[in-house]
């Protein structure tokens, strides 16, 4: 690749576009590879520019702004990179495999899933109804069985003064007693109040029990469907694992190649473990993904791959050095 | 005891995290639904759940069924001879025809 192509701007490895980066100061660079390297004072940090790559235009006139093709989905895993930089491979890996658009035998299955499940929706449960209900049945319950007492003790009274009336009457000594007439009849008429009460409850609380069990069936056929969408969403999460793994295993051999490539082509010490190194996982990722926004990248890194002309060739990338 | 049986992925994750932090209130664990100790604790997270994930917690208590208290002799009977016949392909009407067990009918429109 020619420095030339990089100084006119222009798409110079076929199908990486270009991208023009506006600084605050008013300065204009255009890519696929743009230096910014040396000129600290006006320069734009990481994160300024990794959100404005992210974000697109319009921006604040404080903050860059990149015009590019929007980023695709393994750009976000390798946006940044530098000696530091870290990279979860295996989602990286799945976003190119979703980038470059390949076909796994799942997605006919994940798209049926998630057709069905789009169309299945659940009778709701109307759940503040339904606490009203169990609140209503638990409190006529208690009251029911509050009155129940009530109306056994009182009976007993009436029992009592009755039978003590009656033995009243046979020792024919009415005069002496207080009255026991006056209280049997209190007690008799409280007995009688009571009674009605408690046929009262007793209604309202087979009234609630007959409510609360018509909305339990009815929230039982709701969650029937509930019990149906569960299962769906369940079967969208593991057509959705087995698509992505088919998707890794798809594109983990080229990350292979490209990461031993990277590994041939790098010098110097930007990369102290081949082995290990989360930059070369970063940096083969890149290689392996259709990239149309600009990437960040630390002189040292492009340094390493042979400079800025050479990284832009092997990364297949626009870039932004800094 | 009390089931708790759950009808959403999120509850079913609160469940999940529940009965992992209070083994000791967990009697069983199944799927998207547990058994929890009929304590003021138990209640205590299957009150939680309910208020979290309201129309998606289900919650009923359970008892041990008795089948010489809970079911009448007939249907005890029934069963037990059933799974003691000499031919296991016969279905069970066949098998009750011109006994005194109960028609399987008869059975599914009795409640207990």
């Amino acid at each position: 690749m020619s420095s030339d192509g990089a100084d006119v701007g222009e798409t110079v490895v076929s199908g990486v576009p270009s991208f023009t980066l506006r600084l605050p100061n008013g300065r204009v660079e255009d890519g696929p590879v743009v230096d910014l390297r040396g000129d600290a004072s006006e320069i734009p940090t990481g994160s300024q520019l990794r959100r404005a790559v992210r974000v697109g235009c319009p921006t604040r006139p404080t903050s860059p702004t990149v015009y590019s093709v929007r980023p695709g989905r393994a750009h976000a895993h390798v946006a940044s990179l530098g000696p530091d930089t870290a990279i979860r491979s295996r989602a990286a890996l799945a976003a190119v495999a979703v980038d470059i658009g390949i076909e796994t035998p799942h997605d006919d299955d994940l798209v049926d899933a998630l057709r069905s499940l789009r169309a299945l929706s659940p009778a709701p449960i109307d759940d503040a109804e339904l606490r009203a209900a169990r609140r209503r049945a638990a409190v006529a319950g208690a009251e029911t069985d509050r009155l129940r007492e009530r109306v056994a003790t009182v009976r007993g009274r009436v029992t009592a003064l009755r039978e003590a009336a009656a033995d009243d009457v046979a020792a024919d000594d009415a005069a002496t007693a207080p009255s026991p007439d006056e209280a049997l009849t209190e007690a008799e008429a409280a007995l009688s109040d009571l009674t009605r009460q408690l046929s009262e409850v007793a209604t309202e609380r087979v009234a609630a029990a007959q409510r609360l069990r018509l909305l339990e069936r009815r929230t039982r056929s709701a969650r029937d469907q509930r019990n149906a969408r569960i299962r769906l969403e369940d079967r969208v999460e593991n057509c959705r694992r087995r698509v992505r793994a088919a998707h890794i295993d798809a594109v983990s051999d080229a990350f292979r190649d490209a990461r031993a490539e990277l590994d041939r082509w790098i010098v110097g010490d930007v990369v102290p473990e081949a082995d290990t190194s989360e930059l070369l996982d970063a940096l083969a990722v890149a290689r392996l993904a259709p990239i149309r926004a600009p990437l960040l990248v630390v002189g040292d890194v492009a340094d390493a791959l042979g400079g800025p002309d050479a990284a832009f060739d092997r990364l297949g990338a626009p870039l932004i050095l800094r | 005891m009390l089931l708790v049986v759950t009808y959403s992925r999120r509850a079913r994750e609160t469940l999940r995290n529940a009965c992992r932090s209070h083994e000791e209130t967990v009697v069983r664990r199944f799927g998207r639904a547990a058994l929890l100790r009929e304590t003021e604790y138990g209640a205590f997270l299957a009150c939680r759940l309910r208020e979290r994930h309201a129309g998606n917690v289900q919650i009923e208590r359970t008892e041990p069924f008795n089948e010489f208290a809970d079911a009448p002799d007939t249907v005890r009977e029934a069963a037990s001879a059933y799974e003691n016949r000499e031919s296991p392909s016969t279905p069970y009407d066949r098998f009750a025809a011109g006994t005194d067990h109960p028609t399987s009918d008869a059975m599914r429109e009795r409640e207990l």
